[in-house]
């Protein structure tokens, strides 16, 4: 699946203070509009560190990404309005209800009035959620956090969602009312940039993927073509294994 | 602005939902300004009104001196004179006994003959007077000059307190002074008859020829008297407003523990809207906490029979040095919870610092008793031009205008704080990079 491009990463880089170990190591990557792009990799690989950089947390030692367009260092406050992102960290106040959540990060998109309301309304119907909208998110359950923290990233319509493995720890029925949301989300324009350790889940939801491994891409392409491409692997998990070894990662 | 006061009820939510938190918050500083005040009062007390510093008084003198001493002692209202221990006269054994233990902090003992020998040393010098007077040209010197000096004991317990030791001492001293002119007076006369045998001089007490009269130097006429209460409750109700630096770190640093801060970093909002929306409501939360304070002290205190805070008439002013003192406690907070990575951290620093910047503002010890260096440093000490205002207004009688240069340090300590939190939060993101 080719087409136009939304983001381009060329030669990133990433080292933290005080390590001369590359977190990513010259990352070139194109992501295409309407994907769903699936970052794999084993724990400290650099999915979040990239995810970070993409949407703005902190600066790449190296590199240029542009997403749609904008560069991410002079642009910064630009793409902000253009990307959703959901971090691994449930990003909500707990002591405020759900809807107070969903409200305030609306009204920091700029987003009020009825528009808001039909906003929240509407996704908190499309996750089961609407019965729990005056609870506080202390009282909800995680599986129950961790879709009403999808929603809170998607209030204001995003071009680019980064979700950084947003299905981790949660029952499978949330798990799967998460992932049949976001191939209708795909399917209305937006382009989904993932990270999971669910290989299964992965292979299943992603047009491309890309298997990261001490900061570097080892393997990327469309997860059913990469199985068939290397048919000595059963699956996308076994290929991953293979790749990326099966020594414990801290 | 929407965004702010989106953030603003975001922040008055979470504010209000810890009932517990809120109670605290408010009823703490209360409580710390009416327990503080009320010691200091009892304190100061103790030398300044009528506090009847316990004293035992043993006067083996027997005549006028020692009687006239224990007179003038108890006139003062400053002395309570303990004479007997459980209906036994004290002995000099036993005062210097009682303060060794540190059962009473000051005894006084006029010895046996006291007033006789000062008598004959009086007698000497009136006499050997007269004799140059009448007969000038001739050197008198009189064998009979006594030679013994006039001893007072006086014992203090090393623990008793100088201002104590120094009341004590400056009122005996007077007293002595009072007595020793009358015996002059007397001893004169006496020989003043001896010559001239209808010779009358009016001896009355020792009256005061100099008076010395209390002006304000504003030139106010119905001044506020200083009382303790003017002094306490303004200085223990900033040191408490500035605590609010405890719960905004908390608030800050929590925020980011949760991972909404995260969250706010990819979203079209900027820092000082965020940390404005904080300061926004932490500024109503330390202005009601303060209101509560001044209230303590005006209604609450007189019931300990204290004197009540009086807090004159520029309300304008008050309100005003109120918010500036609180955006001076808040920006410090909000650049705190900012540079600190921990709760620990934070609570630690914001505290300490803040008992710091009291003590060197001179909240507890003023800053004129200060030596030329500290007094120096006072003056960089927020704390310190905060209450350098509320003494202007509740004891100087000052007017907005008065206390402007306060008002515009303590704003541009605010502008600086808060805006190092901005630039650091840009510079530094939350998360490790």
């Amino acid at each position: 699946m080719e087409g136009e491009s939304i983001i381009a990463i060329r030669d990133l880089t990433k080292y933290y203070k005080g390590s001369d170990i590359p977190a990513i190591d010259h990352i070139s990557l194109e992501i295409f509009r309407n994907e769903i792009f699936g970052l794999l990799g084993p724990n400290g690989a650099g999915k979040t560190t990239t995810i970070s950089i993409l949407s703005g947390l902190f600066p790449p030692t190296g590199g240029e990404v542009t997403i749609d367009g904008l560069d991410i260092r002079h642009d910064h406050d630009r793409i902000k309005y253009i990307i959703g992102v959901v971090p691994q960290e449930l990003a909500l106040y707990p002591t405020l209800t759900g809807l107070e959540n969903l409200q305030f990060f609306g009204n920091m998109y700029g987003l009020k009035g009825k528009e808001l309301a039909k906003r929240i309304d509407e996704s908190l119907g499309r996750f089961g959620l609407e019965k729990y909208a005056r609870k506080k998110i202390a009282h909800y359950s995680g599986g129950m956090k961790r879709r009403i923290n999808l929603i809170a990233g998607l209030l204001h319509k995003p071009k680019v969602l980064f979700l950084d493995e947003p299905t981790v720890g949660i029952d499978v029925q949330s798990r799967n009312v998460i992932l049949e949301f976001l191939h209708e989300l795909q399917e209305t324009g937006t382009t989904i940039i993932y990270t999971s350790h669910y290989m299964e889940e992965a292979e299943k939801l992603c047009t491309r993927v890309a298997i990261i491994d001490t900061g570097k891409i080892i393997a990327i392409g469309n997860p059913k073509k990469l199985v068939e491409e290397n048919p000595e692997f059963k699956n996308l998990e076994t290929m991953f294994l293979q790749l990326t070894g099966k020594g414990l990662r801290d | 602005m929407f965004k702010f006061f989106a953030a603003f009820r975001k922040e008055w939510l979470i504010l209000i939902r810890d009932p517990a938190g809120l109670i605290v918050l408010f009823l703490m500083p209360t409580v710390m300004v009416v327990v503080l005040s009320m010691m200091q009062e009892f304190g100061w007390s103790t030398v300044s009104k009528e506090p009847h510093i316990p004293v035992i008084f043993v006067n083996e003198d027997r005549d006028s001196l020692g009687v006239k001493f224990q007179h003038g002692l108890t006139e003062t209202k400053l002395f309570d004179l303990i004479l007997d221990l459980n209906g036994v006269p004290v002995t000099k054994e036993t005062a210097r006994q009682q303060v060794l233990e540190g059962s009473y902090q000051i005894a006084v003992v006029i010895p046996e003959h006291t007033t006789e020998r000062l008598r004959k040393k009086i007698r000497f010098l009136v006499s050997q007077t007269m004799a140059n007077l009448m007969m000038p040209d001739q050197q008198f010197q009189s064998a009979n000059q006594p030679k013994d000096s006039i001893e007072v004991l006086i014992y203090f317990d090393p623990a008793v307190r100088n201002y104590f030791r120094n009341a004590f001492l400056s009122a005996t001293k007077e007293f002595n002074a009072r007595i020793e002119s009358r015996m002059i007076f007397e001893t004169f006369q006496e020989e003043l008859r001896k010559l001239f045998p209808n010779f009358t001089m009016p001896i009355t007490e020792y009256t005061q020829s100099v008076f010395f009269t209390e002006i304000f130097p504003s030139g106010v006429k119905e001044e506020l008297l200083p009382s303790t209460t003017q002094h306490n409750v303004p200085s223990w109700a900033i040191f408490a407003m500035f605590f609010i630096v405890i719960p905004l770190t908390s608030s800050i640093l929590k925020e980011r523990e949760e991972g909404s801060l995260i969250r706010l970093m990819t979203i079209p909002v900027s820092y000082m809207t965020v940390f404005m929306a904080k300061v926004g409501v932490y500024l109503l939360v330390c202005f009601v906490q303060f209101m509560l304070m001044l209230l303590a002290g005006i209604y609450l205190l007189p019931l300990f029979n204290m004197p009540a805070l009086e807090v004159g008439t520029h309300y304008f002013a008050i309100v005003t040095l109120v918010i500036m003192s609180s955006l001076a406690a808040l920006g410090y907070g909000i650049l705190i919870g900012t540079v600190s990575k921990t709760h620990q951290q934070a609570a630690a620093f914001g505290a300490v610092s803040i008992v710091i910047l009291a003590a060197m503002g001179g909240l507890w010890v003023p800053v004129y008793l200060m030596g030329n260096v500290m007094r120096h440093i006072a003056t960089f000490s927020p704390l310190n031009w905060a209450h350098a205002g509320f003494l202007d207004l509740f004891l100087r009688g000052s007017t907005f205008l008065d206390i402007i240069p306060e008002l515009l340090k303590l704003f541009a300590f605010f502008a600086v704080t808060i805006s190092a939190a901005a630039i650091y939060r840009t510079i530094k993101p939350p998360i490790s990079s």
